[in-house]
């Protein structure tokens, strides 16, 4: 029990911190930009600027441009033309290293590579803005840039479908290169770095992109958290599941071994040596428990979850890593386990020896409220012993129901978090979304080229962009959403309600209302990302939306704000099959729920985990415990036997207690399961907006299964009672 | 009077590994409606083991014993069960009370497995605790609880009283209370008490004394005109 204990703590956080290392390493050994600026014109002039800026360590420029790759699907491959690769180098696992001189080159993306099973040596070109290139393969490798890389039209990267190539400036094809990113690296925050560029700077660049921010690592990061998170409830209740456990073992073990207890002590054995004894006896299988849980944990436990995130996430090694504080929760552990002994045993060892060697007598219970009241009179014999047995021991009914407690809570856990991917699923693709094809537009596409292919799939154009609001003084990005109205895309109200967004009307979504803290009436202010014109609204509605936190707004309500109105996708009913120049890709929402439930398989694994925990917990405690009261009890199961009483009745006598704790557990346990879901769901990081709810059928469930493991454990027990040797437990005591 | 027990060639024999001990040796005898019998004989004799055959909670390895013209030895556990219930009344030397409940609980617990109403009190009463009802058994004197074990053991009317050692844990003086309380069970409600004891003198105030040795039947006495349990000279 202390292994499993140490051993999901210290897997789950040796992956996690795992991740954490190895992508600091890998944003390290690369030396990942701390921020980038955007600019259309970015000359030596304004590079000398920015490296006169006191903080500026380090910069770089390169061109960035969107090409599509010469394939039969027209991949989206990002160019980046470096002018040195010292910044966000180029992480190489074949091949040469990158090389500044080289003008014939290039240095490809490894997923993309091995989508398109290409190989050092290989000839590949592209085509931007009407140019087409060709050049060698001279490298394959990651990006620090990239390491979660996907189109808009899907959050799930399709390597057969976007990649990214590094070049020098020389295998530009033209003598000036003109430059728009440049990266760079500084000392001190970003905010002050960001403020001090708009200070000094101010008009001579488009804009800036600080770390955190970048799409790649704010992904990675948020994926992270999640895991962080997943590290930090989950171990934490697995080791109290595991001390409970051990808890109950513990004095099964020992309380078993009472008689023996008092007979060492008959023989002159002191009350340390006693102790000792025992007390060591449980710590040497503790620590071995622990050890082993330290050990096997971190490298098993993480390799069921690299693999499927190693699927969308690219990074060059998946290691997990040990933590100091596994130890620590280890020690915790042993020592725990040294404290429960030693009460045990003292509280047995403190016993005169003659008490000892005969069974626990009963302590004397006086008559309670309860038996006084009239109906006490009409319980019957089995529920009047029941209730009296769980009065006297106190501890048992308080163990038995919290380990009950702690199972359907983790029921409730799993089958809350298995509900809510579902309704996410449900609500976004089927109660938001109704379109069956989304075109997502280049672009370069013009007005009338993009009217044409609406006009063709009969379909409505929106616009979803980016944007940064702040309230306060509170930042969040998130993102925008014009419409006209559509019926394909229809926001909902946090109970799936439609709500109308009248035309001169925002809304904003219930999580980012949460997060900003404002709401209805409030005036906030945004920009779109790329753009540094800050504008002011007043918040009309609420909606809500799982996956996306931001404004919902119609176009006039855009130009009145005086934004502009820049379509970036066509949705419509219709499959759409073929290609249109102005369209860059085209997603169906086949597609979507498709990756949807890609990206939701480790979440899967994790809900298992949980309900086969959850069974484990209810069934160990309940064992021990039964098995301590058995022991207890053996005498009076044996006496009742011998007056006449039916295995059956015997049998319920002890169900009917393990059902009222079962009963009770499971009711205490609803609300700590939600609350742990709710905890979960809040901390799922700022774009996901999922209420903790459970089905009706998987409520139901939850409970079948905390009674069904209830009434196991006493079919286990009424075996024994079948086995009951009345003559022997009876000349017990002689 | 009718026979009421017959053992017949009744054998036990205890296994372990490949050792086999007969604590039951052929052993035949016959106990009447309403006789007060008391068996006598060393420690590891037997009794114990006779007594365990005859309430159905051991069987026989071989042998037959009928009571009330039905063969014991042939039930199977849930016949065997029944059996108990309705037949036989266990008195125990610890009195094995139930110490969850109370003493007229521990004598209203009956009520759950046979058809007879039970008014505990009155139970109680009889063996002189109507004082005593509502208090548990840690609460009692061993007399007492001996004596709520008996009223327990009554209450359901069974055909017979099966006491082993019912006073090795009592004072002599709380003891002769408990066997002239049996006693009296016997000869006023004709039922059919049988006593295991070390205490020879008992021997007098019995209708059939049967002593055992070594697992067999040394010899078997029947009292035309047995004492009353009062008037022995303890
Ligand atoms: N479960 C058992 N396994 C093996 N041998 C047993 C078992 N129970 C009893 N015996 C043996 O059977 C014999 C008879 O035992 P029994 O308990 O009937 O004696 P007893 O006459 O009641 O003695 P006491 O007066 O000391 O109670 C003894 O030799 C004992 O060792
Ligand atoms: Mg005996």
């Amino acid at each position: 029990m202390a292994f499993l204990g140490v051993f999901v703590f210290a897997g789950v956080g040796g992956e996690s911190v795992g991740l954490e290392v190895n992508s600091n390493n890998f944003y390290q050994d690369t030396n990942l930009a701390d921020g980038w600026i955007y600019s259309a014109n970015l000359d030596n002039d304004f590079v000398d600027k920015v490296n006169n800026l006191s903080s500026t360590t380090q910069c770089e420029r390169q061109l960035v441009i969107d090409s599509v790759g010469n394939f039969s699907n027209d991949p989206d491959i990002t160019l980046h033309f470096v002018e040195n690769n010292t910044i966000s180098k180029f992480y190489l696992l074949e091949g040469e290293e990158l090389n500044i001189s080289d003008a014939d080159g290039v240095w490809i993306d490894k997923s993309f590579a091995d989508a398109k099973d290409l190989n050092v040596g290989d000839n590949i070109s592209f085509t931007f803005n009407g140019i087409t290139v060709e050049k060698e393969i001279k490298g394959i490798g990651y990006s620090p840039e990239y390491v979660y890389h996907a189109s808009t039209a899907s959050v799930i990267p399709d390597f057969n479908k976007i990649g990214f190539a590094y070049m020098s400036y020389k295998a530009f094809p033209m003598d000036n290169v003109p430059y728009n990113v440049l990266n760079v690296k500084f000392d001190g925050n970003a905010g002050d770095y960001d403020s001090l560029l708009s200070d000094k700077l101010a008009g001579d660049y488009n804009s800036f992109v600080e770390k955190a921010e970048h799409s790649s690592v704010s992904q990675f990061s948020e994926e992270m958290d999640q895991h962080k998170m997943m590290s930090g409830i989950f171990p934490v209740v697995f080791i109290l599941i595991a001390m409970l456990i051990l808890l109950t073992t513990m004095t099964r073990i020992i309380s078993h071994q009472r008689t023996q207890i008092g007979i060492l002590k008959a023989n002159g054995f002191t009350n340390t040596s006693i102790i000792f004894h025992y007390v060591s006896y449980g710590f040497w299988l503790v620590l071995i428990g622990s050890i082993l849980g330290l050990i096997i944990g971190p490298l098993t436990l993480p390799q069921l979850f690299y693999p499927s995130m190693s699927a969308t996430y690219k990074l060059p090694s998946w290691q997990p890593v040990w933590s100091m504080d596994f130890v620590y929760v280890a020690v915790l552990m042993v020592i725990m386990s040294l404290i429960v002994s030693y009460l045990a045993v003292r509280s047995i060892s403190n016993e005169n020896p003659a008490d000892t060697i005969r069974p626990k007598s009963p302590k004397v219970s006086s008559s309670g409220f309860v038996e006084k009241i009239g109906v006490w009179k009409r319980l019957s014999f089995n529920a009047r012993w029941n209730y009296r047995d769980a009065k006297r021991n106190k501890f048992r009914a308080l163990m038995t129901v919290i380990g009950v407690m702690g199972c359907s809570a983790l029921l409730v856990c799993a089958f809350g978090m298995y509900d809510g991917m579902n309704d996410l699923k449900e609500w976004e693709y089927s109660q938001i979304n109704h379109y069956d094809s989304k075109l997502v537009i280049d672009e370069d596409a013009i007005t009338s080229e993009i009217n044409d292919v609406a006009e063709d799939v009969n379909g409505d154009k929106i616009m979803e962009s980016a944007i940064e609001i702040e309230a306060g003084n509170i930042k969040k990005s998130g993102s925008l959403l014009v419409l006209n109205d559509t019926d394909l895309i229809t926001p909902t109200d946090y109970d799936w309600n439609k709500i109308k967004i009248a035309n001169d009307e925002v809304s904003i979504s219930q999580k980012m209302a949460d997060l900003l803290d404002v709401g209805v009436g409030d005036t906030v202010k945004f920009h779109i990302m790329g753009s540094d014109k800050w504008v002011n609204v007043t918040i009309n509605k609420i909606h809500a939306d799982p996956i996306s936190q931001g404004f919902v707004m119609s176009t006039d309500k855009l130009d009145d704000l005086g934004l502009n109105y820049t379509p970036t996708s066509i949705v419509t009913e219709k499959h759409v099959d073929s290609n249109y120049s102005a369209i860059k890709s085209t997603s169906s929402m086949k597609d979507m729920t498709a990756s949807w439930d890609e990206l939701t398989e480790s979440m899967w694994l994790l809900i298992y985990i949980l309900i086969f925990f959850a069974s484990l917990l209810a069934i160990v405690v309940l064992y021990n415990l039964g098995l301590l009261s058995f022991t207890e009890i053996e005498r009076e199961i044996a006496t009742l036997k011998v007056l006449g009483f039916k295995t059956g009745a015997l049998r319920r006598l002890l169900l009917t207690q393990n059902l009222w704790f079962t009963a009770i557990g499971f009711v205490l346990g609803l609300p700590v399961g939600y609350y742990i879901l709710k905890i979960m769901w809040e901390s799922s990081g700022d774009s996901f907006y999922i209420l903790p709810s459970i089905s009706i059928t998987n409520f139901i469930l939850t409970a079948i299964i905390t009674f069904a493991l209830s009434i196991f454990v006493n079919l286990l027990f009424s075996r024994k009672i079948k086995k009951l040797d009345m003559v022997e437990s009876l000349k017990g005591v002689e | 009077m009718s026979t009421l027990i017959e053992f017949k060639d009744v054998v036990k024999e205890y296994k372990s590994g490949d050792n086999v001990l007969r604590a039951m040796d052929n052993v035949s005898f016959t106990i009447d409606e309403g006789e007060f019998v008391v068996i006598l004989g060393p420690s590891g004799a037997g009794k114990s083991t006779l007594l365990n055959l005859l309430g159905g909670l051991d069987s026989a390895t071989n042998g037959q014993i009928i009571v009330d013209g039905e063969h014991v030895e042939n039930f199977d556990d849930n016949e065997l069960t029944e059996y108990r219930a309705n037949n036989v009344g266990f008195i125990f030397q610890f009195y094995n009370l139930i110490p969850n409940l109370t003493a007229v609980e521990n004598v209203e617990l009956m009520k759950d497995i046979v058809d007879v109403d039970i008014d505990g009190c009155a139970v109680l009463k009889s063996v002189g605790l109507e004082n005593h009802a509502n208090q548990f058994p840690a609460q009692l004197s061993g007399g007492e609880q001996q004596r709520v074990s008996i009223a327990r053991a009554v209450a359901k009317q069974p055909t017979m009283l099966l006491c082993d050692e019912p006073t090795g844990a009592l004072d002599s003086k709380t003891g002769v209370l408990i066997l002239n309380l049996l006693q009296e069970m016997s000869n006023d409600k004709n039922t059919t008490v049988i006593i295991v004891t070390h205490n020879a003198i008992l021997a007098e105030a019995a209708d059939k004394v049967i002593r055992i040795k070594n697992g067999q039947i040394e010899d078997i006495s029947i009292n035309v005109n047995p004492k009353k349990v009062e008037d022995l000279d303890w």
